[in-house]
């Protein structure tokens, strides 16, 4: 319970009815179902909830929590568990009324915003002026902001419009102590455009691959890069989800494209990022497609042997969105996508008039689609997502596919035809991400506890075949196993957090923060074979393992 | 059915917060972009759809109590339902107005009143309406028109009127203009002048069932002995409630159901009127959450795992009435018809509804506010909407405001159009 002078305190920080220590208020921040491993659903009650509303009300918020010794974490929409407290007493600072699009610099192409500015809303905004913004897979419901400064950053535009650590330019941060840190250019007074200087050049720091998850403080504002929008001002669609129909506006193709085999679908990709065609590109794992569409009949015909065959036919599918700036343009890369898919021995299908188009097409470039994956289960997890060269990321799709036959034969998630994976290219193909979905009822006991082991599985998979463990890298079960294993890089992060935050005000146990499994969890043959894979990759004072 | 009922519902919830949101594909601005007043209004994710079925989770699981706290959540809301169809455009197992309804019965139940809402139901029970207003004189606003009084004589069509257009003398031209024109069209029309009582529906609402129940027996047995084929309602609270809370109830009416803005359509396509005179504006068109999304029919209960229930068997807001408020208005000519970003399912609230005119006026007046500043910027010179307490909420919000900006019954301008002299109505 928060002592009563400190809930006084932090109504002077930001006004009574911006601070809440009703429970069932604290609860809806202690509620947090998705990627939760821990069965039970609900994380840590925080001891208050407060709504800043600038960044100096964050500023006098934090001071407030150094100066009665509480810790504290901030959240922008708050969409899965890292939004959560991870551990006792914690202040969360919903940054819900800091929501503004404060500047579109057409000219230079990035846009300041603060952090409850939602995907879908800047990309309204910026859409008017010929820009376009990145917005990462879990959809435009999501915090732009919150994906570039503190977690993740993939999206299946990155193929023209990179990934979201990469396109943060000017950032403001409010550190533990409660100082402000402006990175990049406005470290120097010289507006946004720049993450890098003049100015404090700490962009690395401030997040690395995964992101600190409100471990190192609270971004209040950030410059995001836009880029090249060659569609229409405004988007006039009819419809609201899996039925949106739109018009292909000129100069913009889809196409779904079916390749023979893991190894063909690779070069594909490969030549297309070379080739510096297409505005988003996405491997979709079809039978997870099939179940969102058709969730009850997916149900049904999913243990039939000639549609799973069907389904692994082809199953090396993923869509495509080219976009041009004139006819020439476009022809041009239809010209190449055509040729690189029939080299590789695979075929297109031109989605032009069919009325799927609206949902391939302004689906995937307003990006609203994602929480229709709750629609199958009610719940999903997703696994791998080390960030590397393609081909690794078919090794992981590969390993995901068996991980899931086996979880499906044990019936503890739903049966989307056993396909695996999401993949996207970033960058003209040097790299790609692949997360591999499993979907579960969230009500269903068996299923919840299965989440864990599903994870450790997926990360020792991982670990044994050199793919780093990916999106889970900031789980403390995982971060024990793993660092070990990688270079003790907790070891180093943990000597960052010493400068950043030495008293600890933060709630960094997603920064830092190590925990021990439960091993009667795991089956005792896995558990051999994990102990295998870590006395194999251990590291030791003189350095990696031989 | 009761909160706990809706168990596999609360802990279905993935936080996803699209119930906070306007239809995302259709988001078209900034500004415009959210859907539910009460989370724009008060923020803590509590007062959410969403964060509402969480609280639901907590108390019904042991974690909260229900307090006075947990009360100014649950009725801090309009029951507008626009989160739960954000919230069904992905899922098929959550029905949040569902469990908003079940929420209110509960701290009825309970002893975790509101104040306001208390003299709602004693004048209720007292003078058969919510707003207090002496029984004997619920007619008197038909007076003049000639109306059949069914206590006496057989009609074809029973007229509703409502407890707001009953006492409502401003809203009175309106409501008078539609029985004007429908008696017009030759229909035989009548109505149950002072022994009409009020439909129930806010009772339903607020979490007071027993009263809710009463009203709607009443309802049934005066439309019965009526004799009358259908039942006509200019009074979109009402129509949803016939719709949706009555068969919720186990109440149904054996009668054609219909809204005015239905009515005026079948009658022009009968030919039996005709919108002669230009009535040169330029509107936009608020669709009445009650005569949209929530008049959606109410589909019994799905019995077992709601994963496995067809999307043809929820309610998610498509089944409203949308098309016919507008195409009556296109039909009058001169008037153009400009849209705002929200309408439809995805439409924003009047902030009228639930109680919270009542008990939270300025949440009220802040929430139709946000709407007349979305209908100024789609340009348009008047608005227009087709239920009574979304135009007392707008004329009073801007009235408080001291601010002016037309607001019409959709049966001003058809009267206009048709060319119903002003004093006649
Ligand atoms: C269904 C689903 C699918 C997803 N798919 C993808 C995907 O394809 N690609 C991808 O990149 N990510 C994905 N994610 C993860 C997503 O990136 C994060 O949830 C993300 O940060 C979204 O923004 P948010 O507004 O929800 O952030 P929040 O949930 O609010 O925050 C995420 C983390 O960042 C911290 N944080 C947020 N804002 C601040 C701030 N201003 N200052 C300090 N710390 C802050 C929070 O403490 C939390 O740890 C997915 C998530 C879900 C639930
Ligand atoms: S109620 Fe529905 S829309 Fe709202 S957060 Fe929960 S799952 Fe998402
Ligand atoms: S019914 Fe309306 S006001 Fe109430 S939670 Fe849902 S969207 Fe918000």
């Amino acid at each position: 319970m928060l002592p009563d002078q400190a809930y006084e305190a932090l109504i002077d920080a930001v006004g009574q009815e911006n601070v809440s220590r009703e429970p069932v208020v604290l609860d809806g921040y202690a509620w947090q179902p998705t990627f939760n491993y821990n069965p039970e659903l609900w994380m840590e009650r925080p001891s208050a909830v407060v709504l800043p509303g600038s960044t100096e009300e964050v500023r006098q918020t934090i001071l407030v929590c150094n100066e009665y010794g509480l810790k504290f974490k901030a959240l922008s929409t708050g969409w899965c568990v890292t939004a959560a407290p991870w551990c006792e007493g914690v202040v969360i600072l919903d940054l819900r009324r800091m929501n503004r699009i404060l500047e579109i610099d057409e000219k230079n192409m990035y846009v300041v915003v603060e952090p409850c500015a939602i995907g879908a809303q800047i990309q309204a905004e910026v859409m008017r002026y010929g820009l376009n913004i990145h917005m990462i897979g879990a959809g435009c419901i999501s915090s732009p902001l919150a994906s570039a400064t503190s977690f993740m950053g993939h999206g299946w535009d990155g193929i023209y419009m990179s990934y979201s650590p990469r396109n943060v330019l000017g950032v403001e941060w409010v550190l533990p102590s409660g100082k402000v840190l402006k990175l990049g250019t406005p470290g120097s007074g010289l507006g946004w455009f720049s993450g890098d200087g003049p100015g404090p050049s700490l962009r690395g720091i401030m997040r690395g691959a995964i992101g600190a998850c409100g471990g190192v403080g609270v971004f209040t504002k950030c410059a995001l890069k836009l880029f090249n929008w060659p569609g229409p001002p405004v988007v006039e669609a009819e419809g609201l989800g899996l039925d949106t129909k739109t018009e292909l506006p000129q100069h913009f193709k889809v196409y779904l494209c079916f390749l023979p085999d893991w190894d063909s679908f690779a070069d594909s990709m490969y030549e297309i990022g070379e080739a510096e065609i297409g505005y988003i590109i996405n491997k979709n794992a079809l039978g997870l497609l099939l179940s969102v569409i058709f969730p009850r009949l997916t149900r049904k015909i999913a243990k039939r042997k000639a549609i799973k065959e069907t389904v692994d036919v082809l199953k090396n599918e993923f869509e495509i969105i080219l976009a041009g700036n004139s006819e020439r343009e476009i022809s041009y890369q239809v010209e190449v996508l055509e040729d690189i898919i029939s080299r590789n021995g695979g075929f297109l299908f031109d989605l032009g008039d069919n009325p799927l188009v609206g949902i391939f097409w302004w689906g995937l470039v307003r990006n609203y689609a994602p929480p229709i994956l709750f629609r199958p289960g009610g719940q999903f997890m997703t696994l791998f997502g080390s960030d590397d060269s393609f081909d690794s990321q078919v090794t992981a799709a590969r390993l995901g596919e068996r991980i899931k036959k086996e979880w499906l034969e044990k019936d503890l998630i739903y049966d989307d035809l056993g396909d695996t994976s999401w993949m996207h290219i970033f960058e003209n193909g040097m790299w790609g991400h692949c997360e591999v979905p499993f979907i579960f009822d969230p009500r269903n006991r068996r299923q919840v506890e299965a989440v864990m082991p599903e994870a450790i599985e997926s990360v020792m998979a991982s670990l044994e075949k050199n793919l780093g463990v990916g999106m889970l890298a900031m789980e403390p079960l995982i971060r024990k196993i793993a660092s070990p294993m990688q270079g003790n890089y907790n070891k180093w992060q943990k000597e960052f957090q010493r400068i950043i935050d030495p008293r600890g005000a933060a709630d960094s146990a997603l920064y830092t923060g190590e925990a021990e499994i439960d091993l009667s969890t795991i089956d005792p043959n896995k558990l051999q074979k994990m102990t295998e894979i870590i006395m194999k990759n251990l590291w030791t004072e003189s350095g990696p393992p031989r | 059915m009761t909160l706990a009922d809706y168990e596999r519902d609360m802990a279905g919830c993935s936080r996803c917060t699209c119930c906070k949101w306007s239809a995302l594909s259709q988001i078209k601005s900034w500004r415009y972009a959210k859907n539910c007043p009460s989370v724009t209004k008060y923020n803590f994710h509590a007062y959410s759809g969403g964060g509402r079925l969480t609280a639901g989770l907590s108390i019904i699981k042991g974690r909260s109590e229900l307090t006075e706290g947990v009360a100014d959540i649950v009725y801090k809301c309009q029951l507008c339902g626009a989160c739960d169809t954000a919230c069904k455009i992905y899922r098929d197992d959550i029905d949040i107005n569902e469990v908003l309804l079940e929420f209110r019965a509960d701290c009825v139940e309970r002893g975790q009143l509101v104040l306001e809402h208390m003299l709602m139901i004693d004048a209720l029970k007292k003078e058969d309406n919510v707003l207090g207003e002496p029984k004997a004189a619920r007619d008197k606003w038909a007076e003049g028109l000639g109306l059949k009084d069914v206590n006496k004589q057989r009609a074809d069509v029973l007229l509703h009127a409502g407890c707001r257009y009953c006492y409502d003398k401003d809203l009175w031209p309106s409501i008078r203009a539609a029985v004007r024109l429908i008696l017009s069209a030759g229909i035989n029309l009548g109505f149950a002048g002072k022994n009409e009582s009020c439909c129930g529906g806010r009772a339903y609402e607020l979490g007071y069932r027993g009263e809710a129940e009463k009203y709607a027996d009443d309802m049934l047995s005066r439309v019965k002995a009526s004799g009358a084929i259908t039942l006509l309602t200019c009074c979109a609270d009402g129509y949803s409630h016939f719709r949706y809370l009555y068969p919720r109830m186990g109440r149904k009416l054996s009668v054609d159901v219909v809204h005015i803005t239905e009515y005026l359509i079948r009658l022009i396509q009968a030919g039996r009127i005709r919108f002669q005179r230009k009535v040169p504006l330029k509107v936009t068109y608020h669709d009445p959450c009650h005569l949209g999304r929530m008049s959606e029919p109410f589909i019994p209960e799905w019995e077992g795992d709601k994963l496995l229930r067809p999307s043809s068997l929820k309610r998610a807001g498509r089944g409203g009435v949308y098309e016919q408020p507008r195409a009556a208005l296109r039909s009058i000519p001169g008037l153009e018809l400009v849209e705002m970003e929200r309408i439809r399912e995805w439409s924003w609230c009047c902030g009228a509804g639930g109680g919270v005119y009542e008990a939270y006026p300025d949440f009220c007046f802040w929430t139709a506010m946000e709407r007349i500043d979305e209908a100024r910027s789609a340009g348009a010179e008047a608005l227009v909407t087709a239920c009574p307490w979304c135009v007392r909420a707008f004329r009073d919000a801007l009235e408080q405001a001291g601010e002016a900006f037309p607001i019409y019954d959709m049966m001003e301008l058809v009267a206009k159009s048709i060319g119903i002299p002003e004093e006649e109505v």
